[in-house]
């Protein structure tokens, strides 16, 4: 049970996160292609906006390993 | 070809996935992927183990019991080993306070002391004047200025305000440093990650978390407790987010490099255990033919998590230091215009 659930919700997450992170780069992209010499400071608000996606997916991650050794 | 490649390659995963589930109820998994990215109070240097000190705290007595390995705190009769591998006293009391050295510890300090290692060479360095008046010389001295600048320009400067940054660059510099150097440990042979670890990476960020509250400006805590412009009712639900919000940035930051350093761990294990796992449910020879693919695959993730080890140092750098410019930052206060945003 523990199995499934943690394949399920590992699942889950990487739909969120993915979509979160598939509209960053998507937002960045657009702006790199209006406004070709702000690319550093766009890549740098990329990485920030990524990194704070990525954290709650990987606190979702966590759990999902938690449940497949431990419960 | 190619679907017939595919169609391969799908069965091939398939069958041992219902194997496994078929073999698990009565034998043990082939590999032991949490013993491996967990705490040991060993260093496996080349297959040989060498064993660290245990330091206990024991129920009812101020002094702790020292001991060279777990082997002899055995054999001196005051602890026995559970077969979990954790030790118990003998004489019925509890240990309070388990101070051993680990090998997350360990590899900690050897990223620290490399850290120091490089800083203050290069401190020796600068005081004798290369790089200050003449070029600097070398690769390696080339390499720390390129960082040094890196973090000083791209991180302190553009998220601290321009009068203070200058206090938290060799914070920034020694931050970044060791946590690329702990990251990069974990790939050498027999290296262990130690930020794969929940507890060092959570030292880590109360680093952050303490250095943000102390050099917090007046507006920062009045953000926190009074938040200027919204009406006085709003004030009981912002405080306690506010608050809350105080200690879950820190949280976020520990377990965002925990997580990434542990999923590329049992990433990499996992994928190269499916050699292990063939060779075990069909017979050998399926699990040398299958590290024909398992190996290469292997390479790119090594190549992917060097990559991911200096990119995680860099978000966590970059975001103590927008934590920190958060909080030491001073908002101008213009008579009669209401602020409103954080």
């Amino acid at each position: 049970m523990g199995l499934l659930a943690a394949g399920i919700g590992a699942g889950i997450v990487a739909i969120g996160a993915g979509f979160g992170i598939g509209m960053i780069g998507k937002a960045a992209v657009e702006s790199i292609a209006r406004q070709p010499e702000a690319s550093a400071d766009i890549r740098g608000a990329m990485i920030l906006t990524a990194a704070l996606i990525e954290g709650v997916a990987l606190i979702a991650a966590i759990v999902c390993i938690l449940l497949v050794f431990f419960a | 070809m190619r679907r017939i490649a595919v169609t391969a390659l799908f069965f091939l995963t398939i069958n041992p996935v219902l194997a496994a589930a078929d073999a698990s109820e009565e034998s043990e998994n082939p590999i032991d992927v949490i013993g491996k990215v967990q705490d040991h109070h060993y260093l496996d240097v080349a297959g040989y183990y060498l064993y660290l000190p245990r330091i206990l705290f024991v129920e009812g007595s101020a002094i702790p019991y020292i001991y060279g390995s777990t082997e002899s705190a055995v054999k001196s009769g005051n602890f026995e080993e559970l077969p979990d591998h954790s030790l118990v006293s003998t004489m019925g009391n509890d240990i309070v306070l388990d101070m051993s050295i680990t090998s997350h510890l360990m590899y900690f300090w050897f990223g620290i002391i490399l850290t120091l290692w490089i800083t203050i060479a290069m401190a020796i360095k600068y005081k004798k004047g290369t790089g200050r008046e003449t070029e600097p010389s070398g690769w390696f001295q080339n390499l720390f200025e390129i960082t040094f600048v890196f973090i000083r320009d791209d991180i302190a400067r553009t998220n601290i305000s321009d009068d203070k940054y200058k206090k938290f660059v060799p914070y920034l510099f020694a931050v970044f440093v060791s946590i690329t150097f702990m990251n990069l440990f974990g790939l050498l042979p027999w290296g262990v990650t130690a930020t794969a670890d929940i507890t060092v990476t959570g030292i880590l960020a109360a680093f952050t978390f303490f250095i943000t509250q102390w050099n917090g400006s007046k507006d920062h805590w009045e953000h926190v407790f009074w938040f200027p412009g919204v009406p006085g009712w709003l004030r009981i639900i912002l405080t306690p987010i506010e608050i809350l919000g105080l200690f879950t940035k820190p949280f976020a930051l520990a377990v965002r490099l925990f997580a990434n350093m542990l999923s590329g761990k049992i990433m990499i294990i996992c994928i190269l255990g499916l050699i292990f796992i063939f060779a075990e449910y069909f017979n050998p020879a399926f699990g040398l033919g299958s590290s024909v693919l398992v190996v290469p695959l292997t390479v790119a993730l090594y190549v992917l998590k060097a990559f991911v080890g200096v990119l995680q140092a860099y978000i966590f750098t970059l975001l103590s230091a927008v934590f920190i410019g958060m909080a030491a930052d001073e908002h101008e206060h213009e008579e009669g215009q209401i602020e409103a945003h954080a």
